[in-house]
């Protein structure tokens, strides 16, 4: 018979020393991955300590968001909207409504699966995780944080406490955008997130028509204005047993001017950069070429972010 | 946007310059009258119901595909406290259930595929009787298996049924002995004859029914061991007989079987077949004189309900200079998997499409069913007509574009017409299989632009299907039982069951047309077997056909009766009268009138009195197959066409649905609304098939035996969609009606796949067509 | 070992004893007999196991009971008026033949009961976005967007 005990605790020192009294004890957020693991019998612990009810972890905050902050709240946050859209773009996407609701970033992160959604926005905002532990805090690199499918460098009794992002500056657009098999609910066969800052300081909006265009066709509307990437962030998932930077091919694209040629050079290195695998959910070959055709468009929808940030964003089809 | 209307309504056509009838009823947008407890949460499924005492019931599936049973030992589960019974099959009396009696409830001696049952606890609580099969012990050896049918063909291959003979020498071999060869004319002779032929092959995938409700019973004994089974059924008066023969095999002859059905979370073939799920349920039963309740998991409805059967097709069809199909050759393998059920006669089904799917004066069909390691297949919406539709309306774009003629053009050169008859010996009534093909046309905007560079394209496909009944046993037959009681209120008792599709509500209409009263004075009872005449089984599209058919002649007798012993009342002639509103008045003076229940209590209340009742059983006067497969299967046949607009994303692969128009010929339309709810709940089952359910097997293992990985349409996946009824009145139909329950999924696949070759020039022939398969063909291009 | 918890449901305050590894599912269901809501999966896939809590849908098959402890609870029980009228969502799933099988219904009426009440004229969009967790076989969907659509609008 399944049996457990059901702690809330409501600080975080609480949680951890409860953890410290029941060995056979897990941490549970929205349940939404551990209550399914759970029923088929992968886990099966003596008790669980609920981090729902603690306030410092739910908190958001700017650039700190609590790991118990649901993807709902994150969806509906202005800030992220309009500051982090690929992070918007993800939690979006994400299961659905129900799960959304009480699903937390935490949570989703910590389950550490290849296809996260909300991984690769958080890798390329440069988030850090900030851990609490029975010996402190401790912080490092997102991109460090993951080991591989379902493992993470958290020590027994860790909680992940939040998440903290480096503001961005000026011309930066981002974008999360994934393939999937069917257009509801859906995990991702690839998953792609590129944060790009163009070096102009005074952007005109030009006004375009709809960007089922090539870049080039859109780039020209600038006339003699070029776009020059500054900066770039690119972020995969699915495609290797950790969501990865694609740092090659952000290397390949910074400094450079922004053409369809730059661009696709670009993708066509990231592609390079995948370790896919064939599984149920998608072939390799499969998942290397959309890992080429998402970066290319994701880079395009992150550009299209900048330059009329306060419009629409072209549905993802289009890219 | 062509063809969609703003409030998603169907046009109906067919009426113009038609003399309509004042109906009150028919024709209406009624809702459905068992609408209001779901919407509330008091309809019981059988996952509600509760019977004091009940023990719940789990299954233990065998570990291997193929292998002996060496040794089981149930010692450790049956000391559980709360275990009340654990069975295995040395626990059974020989039996064995299904269409060809192959399969035992429960396995011993060996196991043939992964949802084989090896032992089965019935227990207090459903997570002691989980925790019991934990602690059964099974030792295997474990056998070679087969999982491709045509290794499992091949000599050599391992023996599935080591006692199944057949061919004509009677040896031990995979390939079942079933008959399906149809021929109609000379296919040889033809061919040589033919200006254009086209050659392919196309596969098919395994898909499942997905019922939101799982499968469940409930098994009950009485005192002397007559049997009552809970049950979600489709085919209570089937199952009934299989019971009481499994009955008779448990040492337990002569008894009575009830059936009573809860309500129903979906069907659609899924329960057109007993499993051995509910042989155990009762076998449990009867061991511990306890109801015992089997209600499978997500996991387990995925794992050991039955699915459509995958297929491998190879087709060729040829054509005059013209454009007039000349032959069809068509040979089918398919994959019965380890044990037999509906799933084997499929082909049956699949000849219909074969040989009237427009007018092919020579055809041959062939096809195999032979055993394997895998699961086995069953019915499921269409029964074989999707897979062979797929395969021939996808040829015949390809015949088309051998010929020069544009795919509209060529069907319907080649459509059906009313008054034909097929060379399946089919009679033809009424067909609107051209005005099918002309709404889609129209509708879509169907422009003939083709492999422009957006990226878009259209394709359509039709479909035949039987619409008046199918006499697939020697019974096509349904009874209902009408009475009246003492307050005007109607009572009907029909064998039909309502799966969800609406027949209650059907029913109600008709009788309330008949009878002249309100359609929420009419009750339908339709789930005991104890107490409503039989019914064949809700299959093969034929509820509204034949139980309307059935409804209406009791209906009339009642009316009459009532008719009779109204005119006494008001001292006029019968014929003299008419029912409006729960009343029976005089024609020639509405002020002469008498309430319905007035009429009833005068007709019991009196000496001498009687009662009103009438029953009637209606067997449409359609024709079993000859031992050719020919025969006019169904007295009325349903026609449809869908189109659709697509656009391809060449990078990915996607396909994106524009627009999808779903033209039915149903006859007549007794409720609009429901018809709607059937044609794009078969319109979104289909966009499914075609392009993202998929059951993936590895080694006989389903690998996605869960909603995250086996991807049917959100509503997120629904594309615009009309749905135009086209009324071609088929005189045999209850005011004109033919079925609908099936057409609603059989063209779907080929009006994509024509769709997509049309947008981007690559024809996929192996459903589901995911992006994957799209993206490879343009590459390979 | 058996807790006490309390929560409002249905717009009332119930303490009931509970296993702390009991679902809200659960619960409801096999202990208090709300048979209104379904199990379809388990694993938070159907969606016909929602329920609203606090005023956002939730699959209650994922939902620890321990955490219903303090919170607004409403099941499709909890619909009806006072009364023992339909509330509108149901009337419209009714009179525009959303209902087929029945069996996603509930869990269909909840979400876009939580859906308006949040946004009280939800685009087709946002109501296909409130509704995505809700699987259905037998309608397609589409009578199911016209009815959140009437009640949406008014109409």
């Amino acid at each position: 018979m399944v049996r457990y005990d059901y702690f809330k605790p409501f600080t975080l020192g609480e949680a951890l020393e409860l953890m410290e009294r029941h060995r056979d004890a897990v941490y549970i957020a929205g349940g939404t991955d551990l209550m399914v693991l759970m029923r088929q019998k992968k886990l099966s612990p003596k008790a669980l300590i609920s981090l729902r009810n603690i306030e410092e972890l739910s908190r958001k905050d700017g650039l700190v968001i609590g790991s118990c902050v649901t993807h709902r709240e994150i969806q509906e946050d202005e800030t992220i909207r309009k500051g982090f859209q690929a992070l918007h773009d993800a939690v979006c996407r994400l299961g659905s409504t129900q799960i959304r609701n009480v699903a937390t970033l935490g949570g989703n992160i910590c389950n550490a699966s290849p296809s996260a959604d909300t991984a690769c926005p958080l890798l390329v905002f440069d988030a850090e995780a900030v851990i609490a532990g029975p010996g402190g805090e401790r912080r490092l690199a997102l991109v460090d944080f993951f080991l591989g499918p379902g493992e993470t460098v958290l020590q027994r009794g860790e909680i992940l406490k939040e998440f903290r992002m480096p503001g961005h500056g000026a011309n930066t657009g981002s974008a999360y955008i994934k393939q999937t098999r069917r257009n509801g609910v859906d995990l991702p066969i690839i998953g792609v997130a590129v944060r790009v800052t163009v070096d102009r300081k005074d952007l005109r909006c030009k006004d375009m028509l709809c960007s089922a265009a090539p870049a080039s066709e859109i780039l020209a509307h600038f006339g003699e204005e070029e776009l020059r990437c500054e900066d770039i962030r690119i972020a995969i998932g699915a495609a290797a047993p950790r969501p990865i930077r694609a740092r090659k091919a952000e290397e390949a694209l910074k400094g450079q001017l922004i053409s369809d040629e730059t661009v696709a050079a670009a993708a066509r290195v990231a592609a390079s950069e995948c370790a896919p695998r064939d599984d149920i959910r998608g072939e390799a070959w499969y998942r290397r070429e959309m890992a080429e055709v998402l970066v290319r468009r994701a880079v395009m929808k992150s550009l299209d972010g900048v330059l009329r940030p306060d419009e629409m964003v072209y549905p993802d089809r289009l890219w | 946007m062509h063809g969609i209307r703003e409030d998603h309504r169907s046009d109906t056509i067919g009426r113009e310059g038609k003399v309509t009838m004042d109906l009150t009823a028919i024709g209406k947008r009624v809702s459905k009258k068992d609408a209001p407890p779901k919407v509330t949460g008091s309809a019981a499924y059988i996952q509600d119901v509760k019977i004091p005492g009940m023990l719940y019931g789990k299954i233990l599936y065998s570990r291997y595909p193929h292998a002996r049973i060496k040794g089981l030992d149930t010692t450790k589960a049956s000391r559980l406290p709360g275990v009340k019974a654990v069975l295995t099959g040395a626990d059974v009396p020989p039996f064995r259930f299904g269409v060809y009696k192959d399969n035992p409830p429960l396995k011993s001696g060996k196991v043939c595929s992964l949802r084989d049952e090896v032992a089965a606890v019935a227990a207090t609580d459903p997570e002691i009787a989980e925790e019991a099969l934990d602690l059964i012990e099974v030792e295997y050896e474990e056998l070679p298996a087969v999982f491709d049918p045509q290794e499992a063909m091949k000599e050599g291959a391992p023996l599935i049924h080591e006692g199944h003979v057949g061919g004509k020498e009677k040896k031990p071999t995979n390939v079942l002995n079933l008959p399906w060869r149809l021929i109609a004319g000379d296919v040889e002779h033809a061919r040589k004859e033919a200006a254009f032929v086209v050659e392919g092959t196309f596969t098919t995938q395994w898909v499942t029914h997905c019922c939101l409700g799982t499968s469940g019973c409930i098994a009950q004994f009485d005192e002397a061991s007559n049997l009552t089974v809970h049950s979600n059924t489709q085919i209570p008066y089937l199952a009934q007989r299989d019971f009481i023969d499994a009955l008779g095999s448990f040492g337990l002859p002569n008894r009575r079987v009830r059936i009573i059905q809860s309500q129903i979370g979906g069907a659609f073939g899924s329960k057109l077949d007993t499993y051995a799920y509910e042989y155990i349920a009762i076998l449990l039963a009867l061991k511990t004189r306890r109801p015992v309740k089997i209600v499978f998991t997500r996991e387990e409805e995925f794992l050991a309900t039955s699915p459509r059967q995958c297929t491998v097709t190879r087709i060729s069809h040829g054509c005059t200079r013209e454009g007039k199909l000349l032959f069809r050759d068509m040979e089918m393998i398919l994959d019965n998997g380890a044990y037999t059920s509906w799933g084997a006669t499929t082909p049956s089904v699949m000849m219909m499409p074969i040989s009237s799917l427009y007018k092919v004066p020579n055809v041959k069909y062939i096809a195999k069913c032979v055993y394997t390691n895998n699961t086995y297949s069953q019915a499921m919406r269409g029964y074989g007509n999707p897979q062979a539709t797929f395969a021939i309306e996808s040829s015949l774009d390809e015949l088309a574009e051998a010929a020069g003629i544009e795919p509209y053009e060529f069907r319907m050169i080649n459509a059906n017409e009313p008054g034909e008859t097929t060379p399946q010996n089919f009679k033809i009534t009424s067909c609107g299989m051209k005005e099918c093909m002309k709404e889609v046309k129209g509708r879509l905007g169907w422009n003939g632009k083709r492999r422009q560079k957006d990226g878009r394209g259209f394709g359509m496909a039709s479909l035949v299907h039987v619409g008046g009944g199918a006499r697939v046993y020697k019974s096509d037959g349904c009874g209902t039982i009408i009475k009246v009681d003492d307050y005007g209120k109607v009572d009907v008792f029909t064998g039909s069951t309502d799966i969800g599709q609406g027949s209650e509500t059907i029913l109600s209409q008709i009788v309330s047309e008949v009878l002249g009263i309100p359609v929420d004075d009419i009750n339908v009872i339709n789930n005991d077997t104890d107490v409503c005449p039989w019914d064949v089984g809700v299959h093969a599209s034929r509820t509204t056909f034949v139980a309307g058919n059935s409804c209406l002649g009791a209906a009339r007798k009642i009316r009459e009766q009532i008719l009779e012993t109204a005119a006494e009342a008001l001292s006029e002639d019968p014929s003299g009268l008419d029912i409006a509103a729960g009343v029976i008045f005089a024609k020639h003076n509405k002020e002469k009138n008498i309430a319905l229940g007035k009429v009833l209590r005068n007709a019991h209340y009196a000496s001498g009195g009687k009662m009103l009742m009438a029953e009637y059983f209606y067997d449409p006067p359609n024709e079993n197959f000859d031992r050719e497969f020919k025969g006019n299967l169904s007295v009325a046949y349903a026609y449809g066409t869908h189109g659709v607009e697509v656009e391809v994303d060449r990078e990915t692969g996607s396909v994106k649905i524009i627009n999808y128009v779903a033209a039915h010929d149903v006859g007549r339309a007794l409720n609009p609304m429901l018809l709607e709810g059937q044609i794009s709940g078969g319109g979104v089952m289909g966009l499914g098939y075609a392009l993202s359910e998929n059951m993936i097997y590895k080694n006989g293992k389903l690998m996605n035996a869960n909603y995250v990985d086996y991807k049917m349409p959100t509503v997120k996946d629904v594309p615009p969609m009309q749905a135009v009824i086209v009324e071609t009145d088929e005189k045999n139909g209850p005011f004109g009606a033919k079925g609908i329950g099936e057409p609603g999924l059989v063209p779907t696949a080929p009006a994509i796949a024509n769709a997509i070759y049309d947008a981007v020039g690559v024809r996929i022939r192996d459903l589901p067509i995911t992006p994957e398969k799209v993206l490879a063909a343009l590459k390979a291009k | 070992m058996k807790r006490e918890i309390s929560f409002v449901l249905n717009g009332e305050p119930v303490s009931v004893d509970v296993e702390a590894q009991w679902t809200l599912l659960h619960l409801l269901r096999e202990v208090l007999e709300l048979k209104g809501t379904k199990d379809g999966c388990g694993e938070g896939e159907c969606g016909t196991c929602t329920v609203v809590i606090d005023g956002k849908a939730v699959n209650s098959c994922l939902f620890p009971v321990m955490e219903a402890e303090g919170r607004s609870v409403t099941t499709i029980e909890g619909l009806r008026a006072p009364d023992g009228g339909l509330h509108p969502l149901q009337k419209a799933f009714i009179e525009h033949g959303a209902v087929q099988c029945g069996y996603c219904s509930p869990g269909m009426i909840m979400s876009a009961y939580a859906l308006l009440q949040e946004k009280a004229e939800p685009s087709d969009d946002e109501i296909k976005d409130g509704i995505e967790g809700n699987l259905c076989r037998c309608t397609g969907y589409v009578k199911i967007i016209e009815a959140i659509r009437s009640v949406a609008k008014g109409r």
